[in-house]
């Protein structure tokens, strides 16, 4: 039940319930995930080289010497503020494949996820189609279209990716503010629609 | 900060000091928590002793509670050494640390339509 003037149940304590949300953006290596997290971002995104464990790494490490196997990997992130108490975070996700377990986290609890995807290397998404279908998490194929003249048919993507029917493929440019803010509408329509 | 093909004029800051904030961990002590978990600085009588800055910046921000990664981004701090600190934080009993709402148990219609309100105002 909703009333005006009260913006949010509040639990027991009298706080607020404070919320926040993330959506992946994924794809393969280059594609332009950094830009678009870049675009959309109200803080200056950050782009890190994060310290990881030796989970999905190191198994041929035969030196018996150290067994703790540290490596790094760039993770982008953005944020944007919905209301005081919900925020939207984007995660680009590490494009190598050693670090699936790091999607793993990322996708869990997260409203959705945005592939990007490049038409002149199309099979570099299929890994991220794969795995959120598997996962069933709502995502967009959102292909960015590098070279702005050339007119990408949604259809023959969708094709080529072997989407369901349901999955929208929108077309993008991910330097573009208003372009990526209708990547993620589209995302939160469909995520929304899919509950 | 180049290798990966990123064009950045970031300054990377000093790598080797930030690892050695977490005596080289790279994992937060206790149970996992989420890069969007909400910290929220505990009440306690007197300031501790024994901490580093950046503990102390931490206890500082998330007197308003604030998830994980903006933790992070406010101290311009790599997401994982982040997580190890607050985990200290939180071993000391300094921070409780509450796990997200997941998407599907508690995001109701009205919150989609907040973040696509959200998104179209930006």
């Amino acid at each position: 039940m909703e009333y005006a003037g009260f913006d949010r149940p509040r639990p027991p304590g009298g706080t607020l319930t404070t919320t926040a949300l993330k959506i992946l953006v994924a794809g393969g290596f280059g594609v332009g995930k950094t830009t678009m997290v870049g675009t959309i971002s109200e803080i200056r995104p950050l782009h890190t080289e994060e310290l990881l464990s030796d989970r999905g790494v190191g198994i041929d490490d035969i030196s018996g010497v150290e067994t703790k196997v540290t490596t790094t990997v760039a993770l982008d992130f953005g944020r944007i503020t919905i209301r005081d108490d919900l925020w939207l975070y984007l995660f680009g996700t590490p494009g190598q494949d050693r670090f699936w377990f790091m999607w793993d986290e990322l996708a869990l609890g997260a409203l959705g996820a945005v592939v990007l995807a490049d038409t002149r290397r199309l099979q570099d998404s299929f890994p991220a189609v794969d795995y959120f279908e598997q996962l069933k998490l709502p995502f967009v194929v959102a292909v960015n279209c590098f070279d702005g003249a050339r007119r990408h048919d949604p259809d023959k993507v969708r094709r080529a990716v072997g989407l369901d029917g349901t999955t929208p493929v929108v077309m993008c440019d991910a330097r573009n503010r208003a372009s990526v803010k209708d990547v993620l509408t589209t995302l939160v329509t469909h995520a929304m629609n899919r509950r | 900060m180049e290798r990966d093909g990123a064009v950045t004029d970031e300054d990377p800051g000093p790598l080797v000091r930030l690892y050695g904030l977490t005596g080289g961990r790279a994992r937060p002590p206790g149970e996992a928590f989420d890069l969007v978990a909400i910290v929220t600085t505990a009440k306690m009588p007197f300031e501790p002793s024994g901490l580093n800055p950046e503990h102390h910046s931490m206890l500082s921000i998330c007197r308003k509670p604030t998830p994980v990664a903006d933790v992070a981004a406010q101290l311009g701090l790599p997401l994982n050494i982040t997580r190890v600190l607050l985990g200290d934080l939180r071993r000391e009993g300094l921070v409780i640390i509450d796990p997200p709402q997941t998407a599907d148990q508690t995001i109701d219609e009205r919150t989609y339509r907040d973040v696509l309100h959200g998104i179209r105002r930006l």
